[in-house]
């Protein structure tokens, strides 16, 4: 066990707002379930790219890793060393190993400071021993490719994928050992895009960083990541290499994920799906999640919570009647 | 002859902006014929957005509408005044706007909102709610009776959107126009929306006007498709000729860039290198010739016409060559 990232058996939970009846001893507290015994290695130098829809947790669990929720049971291990329980403390130097870029470019920067001043303030909050910040902000610029004119302008001055370059250098500037990125190419263009992509791509190589990076573009996932975990309501619902992901889906969910992936050729339409709405798991969940949605569930599905098959080398499927388990 | 739906002529927008002029859009013309779905492709900074609100006369601080003339169902908008503005509003021409979560007021319900909008019609206000269930039941809203009396956060940006479209589908307009309507939301969201879209074109035989910055979504959709680049159309033409076989070397990128349509594992991928040019004096070249990879002499010292090809229409002087 050697994993830089090691989560095991996580689980988040948000209480639900409580009603007078909450009150009343017979009316057990409510918890919605946000990530529910999820669990999850990352290696040195590797991209896992973390896909689902809105709401199935993919934030939740960024933030948990951060130390910005409190885990209800579970732990995440970082170098071997356990984070659920440590006091603010003790997270604070944790975090030099942990940065996250964060989804909107340009409002995670504050307006009031200049790029200069954002790109050093990581040094300033770990009370660094760099002395010159000066020069370090100027290394960090060159090192996602701004030029040193850009430290005195305002967030407001720069372009969208500026203004994610200055927060990819933010991410960078404690050394981390893993970045988690949160939807680092959401609200860019098509034309940035790539841009941003290949810059994450090149400094993992140069600086051996691990990413966690959470999309619900599965098109962006496919070239930047080495394996994908599929979230669904708080369940990791498959885990595998990519190209193995992406060929032979072993999940359902998975498989309806590959079918709405966009095509830009106007003569392959996309089917339409029918998915149900709002699905939300109350309580601990003692059920396949997906079994509402899923063409092929059963009352087994509904009865017990799938157990994880193995599709193939690293690669895992939590569903009691797995895609292709014919086939091997 | 009915009229297009939407006609624009020759329309030149430009915000002055500390004594400079910026030349948002520059002599665009475009049509949505009757019952067709038109979309319009660009990045951040072309122009989309001005053009929409132009349409739709909505204030825009510093605009000056240089020249060009909007018509819709054969209306001057330009020419109206702002009550016959609002009678036009709505009625004729409606709009489904990207981010549904501010689309809706926070404190009202989307029961009243969306009998509200119905007021121009002379029904009692019980016959409006029933409208606005059924409308609710169309655009795949469950219990609709139920929540009706609820308030926008509680729903999801997925059913927003939703009810957004309910709204037009309570207005009936000849144009809709759908400003990025799927870009907040996720890909399964996504395909439900614009399959709610294509089904509101079919049963109520509205135009639609889609303006998106994703390729695919505009492909998926529309008839035909207009591609804008710093205010102004680079190329226009049927869906399946312009994204089978573009012509502009812009078009040509943009869809190179296009993640979706990388079959291959990359590891590397394209981008279109350079920023959109501000364009602020009347230029002598081609708007694109600094980031294009297939420009020659000409194209720094000439702005191109735009030339007709096969019922396409293309604003690059590598046509002309052809």
């Amino acid at each position: 066990m050697n994993s830089l990232l090691s989560i095991s058996a996580l689980s988040v939970r948000f209480p639900l707002g409580r009603s007078s009846y909450s009150l009343l001893p017979w009316q057990a507290d409510r918890y919605l379930y946000a990530l529910s015994n999820l669990s999850l290695d990352i290696d040195a130098g590797e991209t896992v790219g973390l896909i689902g829809q809105s709401g199935s947790g993919k934030s939740t669990l960024g933030r948990t890793i951060m130390g910005l929720e409190s885990a209800y049971s579970g732990s995440v291990k970082l170098q071997g060393l356990e984070l659920m329980g440590l006091s603010e403390k003790n997270y604070r130097s944790v975090r030099r190993k942990l940065a996250m870029i964060f989804q909107d470019p340009v409002a995670s920067l504050s307006p009031r400071k200049t790029v200069g001043q954002l790109v050093a303030e990581p040094f300033c909050i770990h009370k660094s021993e760099y002395k010159n910040l000066q020069q370090e902000a100027v290394r960090l610029l060159k090192l996602v490719g701004l030029d040193e004119n850009f430290l005195s302008a305002y967030p407001h001055q720069l372009s969208g994928g500026q203004a994610r370059r200055v927060g990819i250098a933010r991410a960078l500037a404690l050394d981390p050992a893993i970045i988690i990125a949160d939807e680092p190419t959401a609200g860019l263009d098509v034309s940035v895009q790539g841009e941003i992509i290949n810059l994450m791509n090149r400094l993992q190589e140069e600086l051996n960083i691990a990413y966690l990076f959470i999309t619900h573009n599965l098109s962006v996932a496919r070239h930047v990541c080495d394996r994908l975990a599929i979230l669904y309501a708080g369940s990791l619902v498959e885990l595998g290499p990519t190209d193995k992901v992406l060929r032979a889906p072993a999940h359902p969910y998975t498989e309806l994920l590959l079918r709405s992936m966009p095509h830009a050729d106007p003569m392959e339409k996309r089917e339409d799906m029918h998915l149900n709405q709002e699905e939300m798991s109350y309580g601990e969940p003692h059920a396949c999640v997906f079994y509402q949605s899923c063409t092929y569930s059963s009352n087994l599905c509904r009865d017990e919570i799938p157990a994880y098959w193995a599709a193939g080398p690293g690669h895992a499927s939590k569903c009691h009647f797995p895609l292709g388990q014919s086939v091997e | 002859m009915l009229a297009n739906n939407l006609d624009i002529e020759g329309l030149s927008i430009s915000f002055s902006n500390e004594g400079e002029e910026l030349m948002a859009l520059r002599q665009v013309s475009l049509s949505v014929p009757r019952h067709s779905i038109v979309g319009i492709v660009g990045e951040s900074g072309c122009g989309k957005s001005t053009l929409i609100s132009s349409i739709f006369r909505l204030p825009m601080e510093n605009a000056i509408i240089k020249c060009g003339r909007i018509h819709v169902n054969g209306t001057d908008v330009l020419t109206l005044d702002e009550e016959e503005m609002n009678r036009l509003r709505g009625k004729e021409i409606a709009m489904i706007f990207q981010d549904p979560f501010t689309a809706l007021n926070p404190v009202l319900t989307i029961g009243s909102q969306l009998i509200d909008i119905q007021y121009r019609q002379a029904i009692s206000r019980k016959e409006k709610k029933q409208n606005v269930i059924a409308a609710l039941q169309q655009v795949g809203i469950d219990r609709a009776s139920d929540r009706f009396n609820q308030y926008p956060h509680q729903f999801s940006g997925g059913m927003l959107q939703r009810i957004c479209i309910a709204m037009a589908l309570l207005v009936k307009p000849t144009l809709l126009v759908a400003d990025e309507p799927t870009t907040a939301l996720d890909a399964t969201t996504e395909l439900q929306i614009l399959a709610l879209i294509r089904e509101f074109h079919r049963s109520t035989g509205a135009s639609v006007l889609l303006v998106s910055h994703h390729l695919s979504v505009i492909a998926e959709l529309c008839d035909r498709v207009v591609v804008m680049y710093a205010g102004e159309i680079v190329e226009e033409g049927l869906s399946q000729d312009v994204f089978g076989a573009p012509l502009h070397p812009y078009t040509n990128l943009l869809m190179q860039c296009d993640p979706a349509r990388i079959k291959e594992k990359a590891r590397h991928l394209p981008s279109i290198p350079g920023t959109v040019s501000r364009v602020v004096k009347t230029s002598t070249e081609c708007i694109f010739v600094h980031r294009c990879p297939q420009a020659v002499s000409r194209c720094s010292e000439l702005v191109p016409e735009t030339y007709s090809v096969e019922g396409r229409t293309v604003k690059c002087h590598l046509i002309s060559n052809e």
